[in-house]
């Protein structure tokens, strides 16, 4: 997708999470800051050229569903635009310094996916804080580039 | 996971999507799919078809063989957790319009999949 509407996407799943609570809602609450931190990490690599900005929705590495203009959807063999998750489709080059921060803290969130998610772990106050803390450090990195680098 | 815990995690998935709204399209398709998975592993394991410690995660992460397997047991809730997930590119990772739309078919999908699921439970 392109850079605008990841934006769209961060704002909308953020107003979806801010509605459910830490602990009650654990499963929701926290796929909503996974998700909202991938659109932040697919809105940065579109931003460093890393990866291409179209209309063009992910449904599996190297697979994308394409709008076409009689309002179907079609899926197409692309180059890389929006990832998955980090590493699928892998991302060629050198990540920057800022990339490789959100990076991290995407793996730190998802290191609680299975976990807490599908497997029953109780997730503690301390996990969702530091979910949570993730997620803000992945949204201020975007914030950060998209106004340094305008 | 037993087929309890499945059903108790599905549960909590459940209780969270009814404090959602159909402007919280993305949650809701992911809500469904999550508790959908849940349920359909309860029910799996119930039946026998898959062992405790071997849960199905996604559809689409099934060997050809093992998809076709599962479907003969239950190609009802195995199509219907793959049409859910089949909504997540364009309304959940994508802004394509009719999100809302796509949200009450994945809980629509989700109803079968626990209709079906309750019917074998003990």
């Amino acid at each position: 997708m392109h850079i605008d509407a990841h934006l769209s996407k961060i704002s909308r799943l953020e107003r979806s999470r801010s509605r459910l609570d830490p602990s009650a809602d654990f499963e929701l609450w926290f796929w909503a800051a996974m998700q909202a931190g991938t659109h932040a990490l697919n809105a940065a690599l579109h931003h460093a050229g890393l990866s291409s900005e179209s209309q063009a929705f992910a449904m599996q590495p190297g697979v994308y569903l394409v709008p076409q203009a009689e309002g179907t959807l079609v899926p197409q063999l692309l180059p890389p635009g929006d990832v998955l998750h980090l590493g699928r489709p892998r991302i060629e080059g050198e990540l920057p310094a800022d990339l490789k921060e959100m990076a991290h803290a995407m793996e730190t969130i998802e290191s609680y996916r299975d976990p807490c998610v599908r497997e029953g772990k109780p997730a503690t106050p301390e996990i969702a804080a530091e979910c949570d803390a993730a997620l803000q450090q992945c949204l201020s990195l975007l914030r950060r580039r998209l106004s340094e680098h305008a | 996971m037993k087929p309890h815990d499945h059903e108790t995690c599905a549960a909590r998935i459940e209780r969270t999507m009814g404090k959602l709204g159909a402007d919280d399209h993305e949650l809701l398709i992911e809500g469904a799919m999550l508790a959908a998975a849940h349920r359909l592993n309860a029910r799996m394991h119930r039946l026998g078809m898959t062992a405790v410690d071997e849960d199905l995660i996604h559809t689409y992460l099934l060997t050809i063989n093992e998809y076709r397997r599962l479907s003969v047991a239950d190609g009802e809730s195995m199509k219907s957790l793959a049409a859910i997930e089949d909504l997540r590119p364009a309304f959940v990772r994508g802004d394509y319009p009719g999100g809302a739309e796509a949200a009450q078919h994945a809980l629509q999908l989700l109803a079968v999949i626990r209709g079906r699921a309750q019917t074998s439970e003990t």
